[in-house]
């Protein structure tokens, strides 16, 4: 009953001038207590650190799913960084990652600013173009491996852009079609962050802008840029993740062909691991995978002032 | 009041977690097999499940054991039973492909060697087609009895599109090279490839090799001399398939073709490509999306033979059968054993037939004027019963291991990013066991 009470009269002592709760009242109504992490901590520990550290453990043994698994040192390490696929798929997934950046970046934040206006027909086309956002990857591939059939399907009607249509046939097209697909999926979900971002951008920069003479480029590099800065910052972290993990995409548009030509680290996992039944390689290739993206983010964050995270309001108020 | 409300609250996320938990491991006792009069079958889940369903409740009917049937849908089928095979869930007996599909199950001796099964009854071996019975034969020890259908690769063709052009389907290696010539002049791709799905690019080599060398030289390379795969005639048999593509036979965009998505038979069906070199399954995919083609235009003849070759023009290769394989801790082998014996029973022979399939059993020739299609299950059954030996698919007669970096250079070597000596030091770099 005690809180219940407490509760009740706390805001009338914080009413007033005072920005800050009185200090009493802050100490009744509390933190959330130790308790209150324990289901997510168990959760995390149970399927996110256990299996880590199982998978750190299988990555030194042998095993085929059948016998029982037999430690080897480091032959599975000293294997993977000798196999030159294991090496082109690092340079694959970073050079598929850096063309979602490059690629994402730009279209979502012209898309998402555009979204950002109040019009009717933008909140219409908008919708609808947030409908790739709503199926899973796996549909999303399987649809376009279907539309770029080289002979039934789009390319067989565009010759002239496509020639053979042997899109999955090379390596730089295929590469192109990964990214492409990626883009076409993806784009919406940081168009939806811009969007947002961009709304919340106090009208009075941009009329005050426009006293002072700023045009339409102006306004949008000198000021929405600037203000969207945390968002290009959060987007990308999401598009680098999200690239270093692909994988249903390559499973179904490409299994990594032809040849080994778009085999990215996370496919090459997959194949050592239940294609090829050499566990402990899946498993080294997955940690090398653990330790390149908490690199990576790690960097991005640094490089990106996130971990400091500056407000875009400064002399506003 | 307060600290019991946080209690409580904590107890309900404890509850709720434990139950997904619980969820989770029931979720994988489906094949379980812990029950005491029950045996567990696992198969390959698609349309020849209601033949399996029947058979087992024909033998629920008189048994004290009862069979369960679980079934593992598509593609997948071979990495989930590898995963679950030596843990509870592992079934009592299984489906599987023969050959290389079982050789690591019977190296972790997991599997029960059928001789005193046979011993007790000769026909679980007489009753088949030695050929075929052959490819479960590990170490000189039996470890599969055929179920479902045999299905050699056959070299399909477009029956009007070889009119037009006025080429006979060919019965040589030079015939099969001018009747590339002829179509490719006219603007037609020449033979249909599924090369993205990779697979079906292995089938020209396991062919080339086969009318080349005879069968040895694949038993010697798979037995682990890797000689084999530089000797003369191995590089005679890829010099000749690189003739074949580069004289443009399958065109140019056929790695961006799949067999799996209807690609390629469409090719063919549609009359834009002559030719398809293909699993007797064509025949049923063809015949699911265009009836009238299959039954009026499709054509099918063995595969050219190679004159000057060491292989028998006869000899076949592809999928010899399915098999039921026994583990060895199964509670029942006696009921097992009856389970098994319904394989080679007429009832289950005529059902396969019906569904287009094509039994290997001694029984099945009788019965062949039953089957959905009686000129080609005739046709097939000949070629079967004729061959002087039916080579398994290579990438199944190898350890599973070995079947993606094989499919990546048979792939490599025909679209040229592999040459002769690259696509040879790939294939001695597989693994043999």
């Amino acid at each position: 009953m005690t809180t219940q009470m407490t509760r009740a009269s706390a805001p009338r002592t914080v009413t007033g001038k005072s920005s800050r709760p009185a200090r009493g009242s802050a100490a009744h109504v509390g933190r959330p207590g130790f308790a209150w992490a324990v289901p997510a901590t168990l959760f995390f520990a149970l399927f996110a650190i256990a299996p880590l550290v199982m998978v750190g453990v299988l990555s030194f043994m042998s095993w085929n799913g059948l016998s029982e698994p037999e430690f080897v040192g480091l032959d599975n390490w000293t294997r993977i960084f000798d196999d030159p696929v294991m090496i082109q798929s690092i340079w694959l997934t970073l050079l598929l990652t850096l063309l979602g950046v490059a690629l994402q970046t730009p279209l979502s934040i012209l898309l998402g600013v555009w979204a950002a206006g109040e019009q009717r027909n933008r909140a219409v086309l908008s919708a609808i173009y947030f409908v790739p956002l709503l199926l899973s990857s796996t549909a999303v591939s399987v649809l376009w491996r279907a539309l770029l059939d080289p002979n039934f399907g789009v390319p067989a009607q565009a010759t002239w852009l496509f020639g053979d249509g042997n899109l999955f046939g090379k390596q730089s097209t295929a590469i192109g079609v990964l990214a492409f697909v990626s883009t076409w999926q993806f784009t919406p979900l940081h168009t939806l962050i811009y969007q947002g971002a961009a709304r919340a951008i106090p009208q009075v920069l941009y009329q005050a802008a426009e006293i002072d003479g700023a045009g339409r480029f102006r306004q949008f590099f000198h000021i929405t840029l600037p203000q969207l800065r945390n968002s290009i910052i959060t987007s990308m972290i999401l598009m680098v993740v999200g690239g270093l993990t692909t994988f249903e995409t390559v499973l179904i548009l490409t299994q990594g062909g032809p040849g080994t030509d778009t085999t990215i680290s996370a496919y090459y996992m997959y194949q050592k691991a239940f294609k090829s039944f050499d566990f402990g390689a899946g498993a080294a290739i997955a940690l090398v995978l653990v330790v390149a993206a908490t690199i990576i983010s790690l960097v991005v964050v640094r490089l990106s002032g996130y971990d400091k995270m500056r407000g875009t309001m400064e002399g506003m108020s | 009041m307060r600290t019991r409300v946080r209690f409580s609250r904590v107890l309900a996320c404890g509850v709720a977690l434990a139950a997904a938990l619980t969820l989770t491991a029931c979720g994988g006792n489906g094949a379980s097999a812990g029950g005491d009069d029950k045996i567990h079958v696992l198969v390959y889940g698609d349309a020849t499940n209601k033949v399996e369903k029947a058979v087992v409740d024909k033998f629920n009917k008189t048994s004290k054991v009862k069979v369960v049937l679980d079934t593992i849908p598509g593609a997948d089928y071979q990495q989930k039973l590898q995963t679950i095979i030596n843990t509870p869930q592992a079934p009592d007996v299984f489906f599987n492909w023969g050959g290389g599909s079982i050789q690591p199950f019977v190296k972790a001796d997991l599997l029960l060697p059928l001789d005193d099964f046979i011993a007790k009854d000769a026909k679980l071996k007489d009753a088949f087609l030695p050929s075929v019975f052959d490819s479960a034969v590990l170490d000189g020890k039996a470890y599969g009895v055929p179920m479902r259908g045999t299905q050699p690769v056959l070299l399909f063709h477009n029956k009007k599109v070889l009119a037009d052009a006025g080429v006979q389907p060919p019965k040589t290696w030079a015939e099969l090279l001018d009747a590339v010539k002829t179509l490719k002049a006219k603007g037609i791709t020449p033979i249909a490839l599924g090369g993205g799905d990779q697979w079906p690019t292995l089938m020209w080599f396991e062919y080339l090799y086969d009318r080349i060398a005879g069968p040895e030289l694949f038993k010697k390379a798979l037995s682990g001399d890797k000689d084999a795969w530089a000797s003369e005639d191995s590089k005679k048999a890829l010099g000749m398939l690189k003739e074949l593509v580069d004289a443009g036979a399958f065109g140019t965009n056929f790695d961006s073709v799949k067999f799996t998505d209807q690609g390629s038979p469409t090719l063919l069906a549609r009359g834009k490509a002559g030719f398809e070199l293909m699993g007797s399954w064509e025949y049923s995919t063809i015949q699911d999306f265009d009836k009238a083609f299959a039954e009026k235009s499709l054509g099918y003849t063995a595969f050219p033979s190679v004159p000057g070759g060491k292989g028998d023009a006869a000899a076949l290769v592809g999928n010899t059968n399915n098999f039921y394989s026994v583990m060895k801790k199964t509670k029942h082998p006696e009921a097992v054993a009856e389970f098994l014996k319904l394989m080679y029973s007429d009832d289950f022979v005529k059902q396969q037939l019906a569904i287009g399939n094509l039994p290997t059993t001694t029984n099945t020739e009788q019965y062949l004027d039953t089957s959905a299609s009686p000129a080609f299950s005739h046709f097939q059954f000949d070629l079967v019963k004729k061959a002087p030996t039916f080579q398994l698919s290579w990438d199944q007669a190898y350890p599973q291991s070995a079947a993606t970096p094989m499919h990546q250079a048979v792939q490599q070597f025909v679209n040229g990013r592999l040459d002769a000596d690259g696509f040879i030091k790939a294939m001695q770099a597989l693994p043999t066991e």
